[in-house]
């Protein structure tokens, strides 16, 4: 849930709660207000009434209003003094329906033998109307406050966390890659700016540790360079010497091997850091089809040798923008692999369309799952001798390019499709 | 050929000192930025084998320098960086060639003689060995000043071993030589083995010597029967 949903969730019913319970509280209070009014007024009337029959020891004449009606009765004999007001319906013929009346009742006497009996009659229903005005007046003004406190929540709750929002689009943003730095904005408020500078610091630390590996992983490729030369021309001069033993002679084969295979390694994964370090930037249109056609000359006579038949159609040059010499290193490495691991008779089949640039060749069966055959390091049980970085540099170029590449294979028919555009 | 051989790596320098005095060369040291200035002075040299990334200097500054005093000889650069920029402002300002550490001797010494072919017109681009003679103009092959057809792959591969006569060649430089730095996999040997047994049979078929012998465990020896 959004941050900004959830305070709504949580402020909507208690302000809800604390609506109803205070509006309530609040009917209450006028509806008492108003009948302690009537019952005043009706207290009074009383009085007055009371006042006169105690003067005049008759019933004092009373024109009876609409809705007030005043019965006063005489008796010849004591009564306990006693008022009440009380609530009740009496019958209207005239709407045909009971109406809400207030009513004093009072008996008292002059003197020692004649009583009296007061009921004063008073309608509410003009007030019961007022009371439901205004309870209804009350909802609406209520609920429209919540309303707008619930917008105004929300628009500054949503002012107050645009700052968080923008360094999270910013941070979402961070590519450890890149050259630019996570640089957050300011903001005027403090925890947000506490919380940028722990971002901007982590991501510098996390950047700084990055290029120092990189740079290190780079530099120590390259100080590998000259050690390798120094082993590679020592077994040089030493394989020349004459009447060397046949003992002697494979160890010199073994370093030789193994210091090939180390240069491979290391020209590898320099190459692989290269391409991520965009050493490579000089891009050109380059057309695929003749890459692939010049890469197969590079071929042509062990094809011809393993009697493998090469076809290349589709009328698409294939032309993209990226750097030429990656371009045929990606090529040759596809090539490659297609000849060396093809059978005797087999063929390659280079099909191009304008999407995809489809490399089809036979060979033997394949057992590794295709992805794996991307990965670093990646050994072909069959080929000890690889160093198992060509289709990882393919991979990584590529990459940096937004192409895919894919691998299949059915019946001994490997299939590797680019798709370059 | 009177060589210069400016790398900062005494054990290297040393390698490469011994391996072109044993192809009869005549060499000199440089360890130094100052030296190697001071020698490019003093002596002429048809060919110097230039380290770029040297203690008091970058060797691209001595290729300059020779250049604003018109001093000629060739120059091959000799690298541990591969890093294309270095290569193209190296042949821009007048290298000859680039090689890339660790190299093989084998590949030096083609590149040290191709470098001295195409500096000198002396009549020097045909290379004459027995009974075979190669005419690096426009790549023809004779064997007794009959025309050998070759394939591109096969006429580089004779080059090559011309360039290195008597000397072991192994499979690995022979890869590197024909397929190039970029070729990573294209480590099987057989390639290698099928080229120069194609060559050997023209040669042989031809009427000329087998002067290729297998060498066991290293690779190729082009010798003199």
């Amino acid at each position: 849930m959004k941050l900004l949903n959830k305070s709504a969730f949580y402020y909507l019913p208690l302000s809800l709660l604390v609506m109803v319970v205070g509006g309530a509280l609040l009917y209450l209070t006028i509806k008492k207000v108003i009948y302690k009014q009537i019952d005043n007024s009706l207290i009074t009337e009383k009085t007055i009434i009371e006042d006169q029959i105690k003067q005049s020891d008759t019933i004092p004449d009373f024109e009876a209003a609409l809705g007030h009606q005043i019965e006063v009765k005489l008796m010849n004999y004591h009564l306990r003094s006693y008022q009440a007001i009380k609530d009740t319906d009496i019958y209207d013929p005239k709407t045909d329906s009971f109406m809400p009346f207030r009513y004093l009742f009072y008996s008292g006497n002059t003197n020692e033998k004649k009583g009296f009996v007061i009921t004063i009659f008073r309608t509410i229903s003009e007030k019961n109307e007022l009371l439901q005005d205004i309870g209804l007046y009350l909802f609406f003004l209520f609920f429209s406050l919540l309303l707008i406190s619930i917008l105004i929540n929300y628009l500054i709750a949503r002012n107050l966390w645009r700052p968080f929002y923008d360094s999270v689009k910013i941070a979402g943003r961070f590519d450890i890659q890149s050259d630019t730095p996570l640089n957050l904005p300011g903001t005027d408020i403090n925890e947000f700016n506490q919380l940028n500078e722990i971002f901007d610091n982590m991501t510098r630390k996390m950047r700084d540790d990055y290029l120092n590996l990189k740079e290190f992983s780079e530099n120590a490729s390259h100080e590998i360079q000259t050690p390798l030369a120094v082993i590679r021309s020592k077994t040089d001069l030493l394989m020349q010497q004459k009447n060397l033993k046949k003992d002697s002679i494979n160890l010199v084969k073994s370093i030789n091997e193994a210091t090939t295979r180390l240069f491979k390694l290391n020209q590898g994964l320099l190459l692989i850091s290269k391409i991520s370090n965009q050493v490579f930037h000089e891009k050109k249109i380059v057309s695929l089809k003749r890459i692939v056609e010049n890469g197969l000359e590079n071929y042509k006579e062990i094809m011809e040798l393993k009697n493998i038949r090469i076809s290349i159609d589709g009328k698409d040059e294939a032309l993209v923008e990226m750097n030429e010499v990656l371009a045929e290193v990606l090529i040759s490495n596809l090539l490659s692999n297609a000849v060396r691991f093809n059978i005797n008779g087999g063929f390659i089949k280079c099909h191009i369309d304008n999407m995809f640039l489809t490399l089809t060749n036979t060979g033997l069966s394949m057992t590794n799952n295709p992805e794996d055959l991307f990965r670093r390091f990646h050994k072909n049980s069959e080929n000890p001798q690889s160093v198992g970085l060509g289709l990882s540099i393919v991979r990584k170029i590529t990459e940096s390019y937004g192409m895919l590449i894919t691998y299949t294979c059915r019946d001994n028919i490997h299939e590797l499709k680019l798709r370059y555009r | 050929m009177k060589l210069l051989i400016v790398e900062d790596d005494r054990s290297l320098s040393r390698s490469i000192y011994d391996y072109l005095k044993m192809e009869g060369h005549i060499c000199e040291v440089a360890l130094t930025f100052t030296d190697a200035t001071q020698k490019v002075a003093i002596n002429k040299y048809d060919c110097i084998i230039l380290d770029i990334g040297l203690p008091d200097g970058n060797g691209l500054d001595l290729i300059r320098e020779m250049k604003a005093n018109r001093l000629t000889g060739g120059i091959l650069i000799l690298s541990a960086k591969s890093s294309l920029d270095d290569k193209l402002v190296g042949l821009n300002i007048g290298a000859d060639d680039y090689l890339t550490k660790p190299f093989h001797f084998a590949e030096l010494n083609a590149r040290i003689n191709s470098i001295y072919r195409r500096n000198n017109f002396l009549g020097l681009n045909e290379i004459t060995f027995n009974e075979i003679r190669i005419n690096t103009e426009d790549n023809q092959v004779y064997v007794n000043e009959k025309l050998l057809i070759l394939t591109k792959k096969e006429y580089d591969l004779l080059l090559f071993f011309m360039a290195n006569r008597n000397r072991i060649i192994t499979k690995e430089s022979i890869v590197e030589h024909l397929w190039g730095d970029n070729v990573i996999l294209t480590d099987s040997f057989d390639f290698v083995y099928t080229h120069v047994k194609n060559l050997r049979k023209k040669i042989v078929a031809a009427e000329g010597s087998n002067y290729i012998k297998c060498i066991y465990g290293f690779g190729y020896k082009f010798i003199d029967i």
